[in-house]
């Protein structure tokens, strides 16, 4: 419905765990599938809404916040990542070094900050190869890479997430995951979904260093200060693993995720075997 | 009120020896209603009379009660305030001495070994002379039970769900009947002053239970220890079996709302008392007789029979009649086991958007109904009629077994869409998408227990609980076609197909205005979509004719026009 359902390949990855005869071409989503972690009712802020379409969410919690604030149709789901997890082959190895994800402005806003400060503390703090994992729009800036390639982390992006069905990168969230099981840790400046991410996926999880500012950055939801207040357990340089993934599993709906029958009757999708 | 009676025929009929007009008899009316007696009322009722003792019937009764009394060798009284109900009676019932006329006319000094007045004290007053108190009525009921015989009471609860949920105003000033104010102060107002205005008449009460649903037919009578006793384990069973008579007796009636809501909150209250539909009182004039008689704390009497709990569990007093309607058979299963209903943890469930507790309990149910032989009770039994006890769901009441097994499949998307469509229609929260039908609900459902939905088993489960509620109440073959339309048509916004109550009406509209809002902006969005959509066609076909024109592109164009001549 909304082309933030095609970002990172959500619908793509739903459409595989439904079994979907042609995967890479999901069919529409009947509602507007959460489409980042989100702070607020679900929805990305600013998104155009046709009144009364089902909203499906990631968690349990989003659902009561989303009502509490005037939401009525939202269904958890579970996050597309979470799926993946769980029709991704298990990975035994540990990983080795660190991934890290400066926080990321998008195409609508930019963020504010000092990169080698941040680049500084990590180095410091980290004990093995780092990953620089950057937005593609950061990705792009040329300086802004080379300040990472100087440190000497390994720079990567995980792709463009799309933009009305086009430039998907359908694969975005699979090259995350196998990024993720690369390494030990995963760190950001920001409370984020990749940290959650990277929880979900058994990696040791860290937030710490300048938060940065983003470009009107809306406050509507508490913004930064809030993540520290609600969850104090991933902030800090070493952090409870086993608190912090559990966490992670509340937040991206580990434990309430659909079976292939009933996700493809909550999304609107025809029922195996009926086109 | 009915019409005048037809003169010339009264005068040319025979004439009535066993009809006494005792004074205050009122003509050009009648409450006949031809209902059959509730078998509890019979169970209550018969052992108490027999050969050679004297019975009063007092006001309004069904025949066949009458007719009962009669052949077990009882010397029956009828007294009615009706003369042409009295002349009926007595033309039916020859042996009965039929009184036409107000209770203060009649002479009721002989006494009887029993009396009945399981209409309660509402219509023994008449239109004509003294209007007597509540209190008054009482003692006249109480003083006609000789030494050691017997009163059988049923009195209305003005505060049972029966009156609460009616949609009908009653006015008095609609109501022939209401001719002199029907709620008076000394009108006992609870089973407490109820059984204390009985002792005050000089009588010792034997039992005196709650009566449900309401007082003209009761089905489920609780009294003594089971009584808002909320810690009883027979709380799940008497959840069950109160929803079910309360379902058979409101199905079709417009209330103001669900009468099963209210009841089913007075149950875990401990409340029951306060919201039945009347008490049932058997009271003995004092004597020289030693009354031994026990009387069981919880009493059902439906289609499956009659039937006691007591301390050892379940007895059957009268037991069903073996029937095969539809391709089912009658069952009586009654269990009375611990445990928690599992259609109310489902509910409790959806509202708390549990869905991983969802999926572990219906995952749960699925497996104990494939290991079930569903040519048994099994098959057709609501997820109301199921407890999940420590060993497992267990089967607390079912009335019918089909006569050839059901499919697991068939069996449980029944069960899983008919809860759907409680969800729906009773407006329940649940944690899916409001704009779903029960269709979708229900595939939803059994998406939870592993398995997938295919339509044409929809259908079939559909068809299933027709032919289920069509043995239950009667439906006729075109009450069944209306009815089958009517549940493959449950989206967000029906009203319910079984009660329909007032609020759930209000809350079906809200419902409906949600999805046709949303419909609305859904055609708006479409709007926007389809012009986004040609706007981006047009800047391609654009481009497509800026390349034909370049010398690629018309090369590119020639070349294709001569690979499709050398193809044809």
């Amino acid at each position: 419905m909304h082309h933030a359902n095609h970002h990172y390949g959500h619908a793509h990855i739903l459409a595989r765990y439904c079994k979907i005869p042609d995967p890479m071409h999901p069919p529409r989503l009947r509602g507007y599938l959460q489409h980042g972690w989100n702070i607020g009712d679900g929805l990305a802020p600013g998104t155009p809404y046709v009144a009364g379409s089902p909203l499906f969410v990631w968690s349990e919690e989003t659902r009561r916040r989303s009502w509490s604030q005037g939401r009525r149709n939202v269904t958890v789901v579970g996050a597309p990542f979470s799926y993946l997890v769980e029709m991704a082959p298990a990975v035994e190895e540990p990983g080795e070094g660190t991934i890290f994800y400066p926080f990321h402005g998008w195409e609508g806003q930019q963020i504010f900050g000092d990169h080698q400060r941040l680049i500084d503390e990590v180095k410091e703090t980290e004990t093995g190869p780092v990953t620089a994992c950057l937005y593609w729009n950061e990705y792009r800036m040329r300086p802004v890479r080379a300040l990472y390639e100087k440190a000497g982390f390994r720079v990567i992006c995980h792709g463009y997430r799309g933009f009305w069905w086009r430039e998907n990168n359908r694969d975005f969230l699979v090259n995350q995951l196998a990024e993720l099981r690369r390494h030990r840790r995963v760190v950001s400046n920001r409370l984020c979904s990749a940290i959650w991410y990277g929880l979900l996926a058994g990696r040791e999880a860290a937030v710490y260093g300048d938060p940065m500012v983003l470009d009107n950055a809306d406050m509507t939801f508490g913004g930064e200060p809030r993540l520290h207040r609600q969850w104090p357990e991933v902030y800090g340089k070493e952090t409870d693993y086993a608190a912090c993934h559990q966490l992670a599993r509340a937040q991206l709906g580990a434990d309430e995720l659909a079976g292939p029958a009933e996700l493809r009757k909550l999304l609107g999708w025809p029922k195996e075997g009926y086109v | 009120m009915p019409d005048r009676p037809d003169m010339a025929a009264a005068l040319a009929a025979a004439p009535l020896t066993n009809l006494v007009r005792a004074g205050g008899e009122m003509f050009a009316w009648s409450e006949r209603t031809g209902r059959p007696a509730a078998a509890l009322l019979g169970h209550v009722v018969l052992p108490l009379a027999g050969p050679g003792r004297t019975v009063l019937v007092a006001g309004p009764h069904p025949d066949d009660l009458v007719a009962a009394l009669t052949a077990g060798g009882a010397t029956v009284t009828w007294l009615l305030r009706s003369l042409g109900d009295a002349e009926q009676a007595a033309q039916d019932h020859p042996a009965v001495t039929v009184l036409a006329g107000a209770i203060g006319k009649a002479d009721l000094t002989a006494g009887y070994h029993l009396v009945v007045a399981a209409d309660g004290i509402g219509r023994l007053n008449s239109a004509e002379g003294d209007q007597l108190p509540a209190g008054e009525l009482l003692d006249r009921l109480a003083r006609a039970v000789r030494p050691d015989g017997a009163l059988v009471l049923v009195h209305d609860n003005q505060l049972g769900a029966h009156h609460t949920v009616r949609l009908d105003p009653s006015t008095r000033q609609r109501d022939d009947a209401a001719w002199y104010p029907p709620e008076a102060a000394d009108d006992p107002a609870s089973r407490a002053q109820l059984t204390a205005r009985l002792t005050a008449s000089g009588l010792s009460v034997d039992a005196a239970w709650a009566a449900f649903p309401e007082p003209a037919e009761p089905a489920v009578l609780i009294g003594g220890a089971a009584l808002g006793d909320v810690t009883s384990p027979l709380r799940p069973w008497l959840k069950t079996v109160l929803g079910q008579a309360y379902t058979t007796a409101f199905r079709g009636r417009p209330v103001l709302s669900d009468p099963r809501r209210l009841v089913d909150r007075a149950l875990r209250a401990g409340a029951e008392d306060t919201v039945a539909g009347g008490w049932l009182v058997v009271a003995h004039a004092p004597g020289t007789e030693a009354h031994t008689r026990a009387w069981d704390d919880v009493l059902i009497g439906d289609r499956s029979g009659v039937h006691a709990i007591g301390p050892d569990g379940p007895r059957t007093l009268v037991p069903y009649r073996e029937v095969e309607v539809r391709g089912l058979r009658r069952a009586g299963v009654l269990r009375p086991v611990p445990g928690y209903q599992l259609e109310q943890r489902l509910f409790e469930l959806c509202a708390a958007a549990d869905v991983r507790g969802l999926r572990l309990e219906i995952a749960r149910y699925e497996a104990w109904l494939a290991g079930q032989d569903l040519s048994g009770p099994a098959a057709l039994a609501d997820l109301s009629s199921i407890a999940v006890t420590a060993d497992g769901p267990e089967v607390l009441f079912a009335n019918w077994a089909p006569a050839e097994p059901v499919a697991v499949q068939v069996a449980l998307v029944r069960a899983l869409w008919q809860f759907a469509v409680r969800l729906i229609t009773w407006s329940r929260p649940h944690p899916w998408p409001i704009t779903a039908s029960a269709a979708d609900l229900a595939a939803i459902l059994v998406g939870m227990s592993g398995r997938s939905l295919a339509d044409e088993e929809l259908r079939t489960a559909v068809d299933l609980q027709v032919t289920l509620d069509s043995a239950e109440y009667g439906l006729t073959p075109s009450e069944q076609r209306e009815y089958r339309l009517a549940l493959l048509a449950v989206q967000p916004g029906t009203a319910p197909v079984d009660v329909a109550g007032y609020r759930e009406l209000v809350e079906a509209l809200w419902r409906q205005r949600y999805q046709a809002s949303h419909l609305l902006a859904m055609m708006e969005w479409n709007e926007q979509i389809i012009r986004s959509r040609d706007t981006a066609l047009s800047k391609m076909d654009w481009e497509l004719q800026l390349y034909r024109r370049t010398w690629g592109g018309r090369s590119l164009m020639l070349a294709r026009r001569a690979y499709k001549m050398v193809k044809k």
